[in-house]
């Protein structure tokens, strides 16, 4: 946590990185819809998507959120790198603004922000297992994982698919409005994520090549 | 003997100077036991130490909160009316005034330490520094703060976001976060499923008031009854467990054991004494040392420990097995006439008696250095028990029958018995041999047969502890006792500035994971010093405004908007100081309760229990990180509790070989003879011996109570075989009325111990199950290696 990454702030952040990650986005929404009219009647549904996912055993990717709080003046941005393991390992280091991570294995979660560590269990706050459930069950093509908590809806092909989640649990819906993740084949590249009170955050994934290649992976991020 | 006369009848003074004399007794000791308490605590089962360190702990469990703690869960029925019964019965429970804090998951419970955490933040949070206040600490708590909002886990933090941009509320939760925490589900704590536990909806109820009162706890635990019946959801069942559970349980049972066992030891007894004595005379003149022995057994221990012990009593019952004994061999060896009878025995017999005597309570003292108090008191009771029947059958039984009981009932058939046994069991010797040969073997071989554990002492029944375990492991971290870091101090302030030092240093563990987590009360209540120290760092209003101003330039979030914040520092600055007292008076009650032990002479102490990475506690690197921090130990109490039992298992296996050393040495001594010695031995190996590889054979996991079983078939077995020794070498004539009694008194011993044999205490059928077949060992093997020469022979 140097000074230096301070100097990043959002007014300071060319606007054509911001303007890159809509377009991105547009285009995976707008994608399955218009791959789906293509394809006609073959129908993508949960399983094939499922089947499709759980292909992949892990990965690692770089990340870039922009979150959207109605209190905040502007958007709030973060980067960092996303890592999986099937079937139970999770993680989200987040690398800028500030340093900090979640990594999550079975139904431990180990939280931690700068020099400090905590450890938790998953279970004990529903909602964040519910969605560490979702980024999980996705990953690792676990259609039961999904829909013990959220109604799962697929649209797309196995190629360009949307897959939004909308949580059962009226607990859950009192904070999680819906999850929309969408990705091309084996990959997910985004995560859309709409809270109840109308803040907005909105992940944009890009895989990292397998092996020791992460680093130029995050120089092409730059 | 001048008190008799030269025909040797008692004088009428001197038999009415005996008979006062024991009725005194009898009399101060009845007014002895009406003062004293009969205890059913379970801690008496397990070690006493010296040691300061481990008192703590002992301590902790006998009286703090783990002693008032009961675990709840709600089976049946669908996880909907599971958690709105839980709600239910909470909110029952909470109003009832019985529980000093009720937890099932519900937030609401927290609220007011919630409220205590952000109205005193300022003075909480360990990142109040005066380098917080200036312009880069403000935009770095900004900035961390910022970093959650617009995630599910921001959404709690969003409306505090203007009284507390720099998120102190959130590092002090932060730091507060549960490293193991029940399962949730529709917000209230549930079962995790996993390993068989089926669906259950759990709580945790801690009993206001002592962990001693079990009659507290006892109505405590009605309250939860009484609330789920009026819960009214057909379907749902209520489990409750915990030491409060257990506690009352125990003393129930307890009771019930004892008197199940007087009253079938007494049945039995008697029926068996009227069917040899066919005289309800001797019945009840047989029954005075007993009812002696028990007597003295109860005030002696009234008396060294302040109270008697429920299973002492219980352990009672095999007394009068024993005892009666004495009375057999005096109602059937002292015969004569004129009242002489007892002459006869006092020559004869009262010396085998006498070394008997001796040599048994060689073998129970070796109960009063076990190192267990209810064990210690198990020794004292049967010290005292048998010198009180003895010296009742020495001196009052004299005065009362002087000449024994003439009455002849089964003695005959019973004498020919025995008789036609003994002709034939020394032809059996090499049989006894090989198998003692066998267990040998069988006992080399297996391997742990030391194995049982600190819970085999217990009284509580293994299913009850199996629910224990599973709604322990449903609730809390699990393991019994976990890890703790004791601090202990002179008051409150130095005892809390030193826990802050341990709390520090245990922060470094857990960054660097050697542990998963701890808690601390200071998170809650800091010194006063650390609070002084937080608030200096507070800056005054000016200050602030201009280093806000800095930090939230071209940020998101307008200094504008930070009134409040600038409000509750300044607040802070003069917010007064939180108080042990203070906090005792609000919400923060329980939390100091359950971290902190007051002591009536001001000494405070404070447990941090520390949550391991996995399932144990690494105590050694947390003592390594703790060194210098004055007064301060750390303590991993399940395997403290764990080490001390097989600490005392070694030790009192050394006991008890000293204890069989003493019996083998007295009888030396007595009939110095090596000869002797060796054929009185040979038996009393065998049986124990035997009784080893029987237990191994059964895979009975043994432990310290086997031990002491042992060790008295070796006390009793001596008897036997001194009877023997007697018949052979010292003259007495082995009629059919003096085996009649030796088989008599072996019957009642084996009944008495049979009896806590089959009892649901576990810590008397252990010694039961070693005993009652021993001490039938012991007299077989007695007669089989007593060699036939002097019997005369006696066709059948």
């Amino acid at each position: 946590m140097t000074t230096g990454t301070k100097t990043q702030r959002p007014d300071r952040l060319q606007g054509g990185r911001r303007a890159c990650l809509a377009a991105a986005v547009s285009l995976l929404a707008l994608g399955p819809a218009a791959a789906l009219a293509q394809s006609g009647a073959t129908a993508f549904d949960l399983g094939a998507l499922m089947a499709v996912l759980a292909q992949r055993k892990s990965g690692e990717a770089r990340f870039t959120e922009e979150r959207t709080v109605s209190t905040l003046d502007y958007p709030l941005r973060a980067s960092g790198r996303l890592t999986f393991q099937a079937p139970d390992r999770f993680a989200r280091f987040t690398e800028e603004p500030t340093t900090e991570s979640m990594e999550v294995q079975g139904n431990q979660v180990l939280l931690k922000r700068g020099k400090r560590t905590r450890q938790m269990t998953l279970d004990a706050v529903p909602e964040v297992a519910a969605l560490a459930e979702a980024m999980r069950g996705t990953l690792s093509g676990d259609a039961g994982a999904l829909q013990r908590h959220f109604r799962a809806q697929v649209s797309g092909t196995a190629a360009r698919w949307v897959l939004r989640l909308t949580p059962l649990d009226s607990r859950l819906a009192r904070t999680v409005q819906q999850l929309e993740i969408a990705g091309l084949g084996a990959d997910v590249r985004s995560l859309d994520l709409r809270l109840a009170g109308g803040d907005r955050s909105l992940m944009l994934v890009e895989p990292v090549a397998e092996g020791p290649a992460s680093t130029p992976a995050t120089a092409a991020l730059k | 003997m001048s008190s008799t006369s030269a025909l040797g009848a008692l004088t009428p003074r001197y038999r009415v100077a005996v008979l006062l004399l024991w009725l005194a007794a009898m009399a101060l000791a009845g007014w002895q036991i009406t003062r004293t308490s009969f205890t059913a605590d379970l801690s008496a089962f397990l070690p006493a130490t010296a040691d300061a360190q481990q008192q703590v702990l002992i301590d902790q469990i006998r009286s703090g909160v783990p002693a008032r703690t009961l675990f709840i869960g709600i089976e049946g029925g669908d996880a909907q009316a599971r958690s709105a019964a839980s709600r239910q019965l909470a909110a029952a429970l909470r109003s009832s005034g019985r529980f000093d804090q009720v937890s099932n998951g519900e937030n609401d419970a927290w609220a007011g330490v919630g409220r205590w955490m952000v109205e005193r933040r300022y003075l909480l949070s360990p990142a109040v520094t005066p380098e917080r206040f200036t312009a880069e600490g403000l935009r770095e708590g900004i900035d961390e703060t910022l970093s959650l909002l617009g995630t599910p886990a921001g959404t709690a933090l969003k409306p505090l976001l203007e009284q507390d941009p720099t998120g102190e509320v959130q590092r002090i939760a932060e730091s507060m976060i549960p490293v193991k925490s029940p399962r949730t589900d529709d917000g209230v704590w549930v079962s995790r499923e996993a390993g068989g536990t089926p669906p259950r909806a759990v709580m945790l109820a801690v009993i206001r008031g002592d962990g001693a009162d079990l009659d507290g706890q006892q109505a405590a635990i009605d309250t939860v009854r009484q609330g789920f019946s009026r819960v009214q959801t057909p379907g749902l069942t209520l489990l409750v467990s915990g030491a409060p559970v257990f506690s009352v349980d125990s003393r129930a049972q307890i009771k019930g054991e004892v008197e199940w066992l007087a009253l079938t030891g007494t049945l039995v007894m008697s029926a068996l004494l009227l069917a040899a004595f066919a005289s309800p005379v001797a019945l009840v003149v047989a029954m005075l040392p007993v009812a002696t022995g028990i007597l003295a057994g109860i005030v002696v221990v009234s008396l060294l420990f302040g109270n008697v012990h429920g299973i002492t009593l219980g352990f009672g019952s095999t007394l009068i097995g024993e005892a009666v004994d004495y009375a057999i061999y005096y109602l059937i060896q002292a015969r004569g006439q004129g009242g002489t009878g007892w002459r006869h025995w006092l020559r004869g017999n009262w010396p085998t008696v006498r070394l008997g005597l001796l040599t048994s309570l060689c073998g129970f003292a070796a109960l009063l250095f076990s190192g267990f108090p209810g064990l210690q008191q198990l020794g004292v009771f049967s010290l005292a028990g048998l010198v009180g029947a003895v010296l009742a059958t020495r001196f009052v039984l004299p005065v009362l029958m002087p000449d024994g009981a003439r009455g002849q009932g089964l003695r005959r058939p019973l004498g020919r018995a025995a008789r036609s046994a003994i002709a034939v069991l020394p032809r059996t010797r090499g049989l006894w041999v090989a198998l003692g040969l066998a267990s040998v073997v069988l006992v080399v071989q297996r391997d742990g047969l030391w194995r049982a554990e600190l819970s085999s002492l217990s009284p509580v029944s293994r299913e009850a502890l199996a629910l224990d375990a599973s709604l322990r492991a449903d609730i809390t971290s699990g393991g019994d006792g976990g890890a703790f870091v004791v601090v202990q101090g002179p008051d409150a302030e130095t005892t809390l500035q030193r826990a802050e030092a341990a709390a520090a240093r245990l922060e470094g563990l857990v960054n660097t994971q050697v542990i998963a987590g701890f808690d601390s009360i200071t998170r809650f209540l800091p010194s006063v010093q650390t609070q002084q120290q937080r608030q200096a760092a507070l800056p005054d209003t000016p200050a602030l405004q201009a280093a806000l101003a800095e930090a939230t330039a071209n940020g998101p979030l307008r200094a504008a908007r930070l009134t409040p914040f600038v409000e509750a520092v300044t607040q802070a600055r003069s917010l007064p100081l939180a108080t042990p007292d203070m906090a005792r008076a609000g919400a923060l009650a329980p939390l100091l309760d359950a971290l902190t032990l007051q002591h009536p002479d001001g000494h405070w102490t404070v447990l941090l229990p520390v949550q391991g990475v996995g399932d144990a506690v690494d105590i050694a690197q947390v003592r390594a990180a703790l060194q210098g921090v004055p007064q301060t130990q750390a303590l991993d109490i399940g395997g403290e509790l764990g080490r001390m039992y097989s600490r005392y298992l070694g030790e009192a296996r050394g006991q008890a070989a000293l204890g069989g050393l003493g019996v083998l040495l007295l009888m030396a001594v007595a009939l110095r003879n090596g000869r002797r010695v060796l054929a009185v031995s040979q038996p009393l190996l065998l049986a124990v011996l035997l009784c080893l590889g029987g237990l191994a054979l059964c895979q009975v996991p043994m432990g310290i109570l086997h031990l002491v079983g042992l060790l008295l078939v070796v006390a009793v077995g001596s008897n036997y075989a001194l009877f023997f020794d007697m018949l052979q070498h010292g003259g007495g004539t082995a009629d059919d009325d003096t085996l009649a009694s030796l088989l008599l008194a072996n019957v009642t011993t084996v009944i008495g111990f049979g009896l806590i044999a089959v009892s649901d205490i576990r810590a008397l059928s252990a010694i039961g199950s070693v005993v009652a077949p021993g001490a039938l060992l012991a007299l077989v093997l007695a007669a089989a290696f007593a060699s036939p020469a002097r019997t005369p022979p006696k066709p059948l």
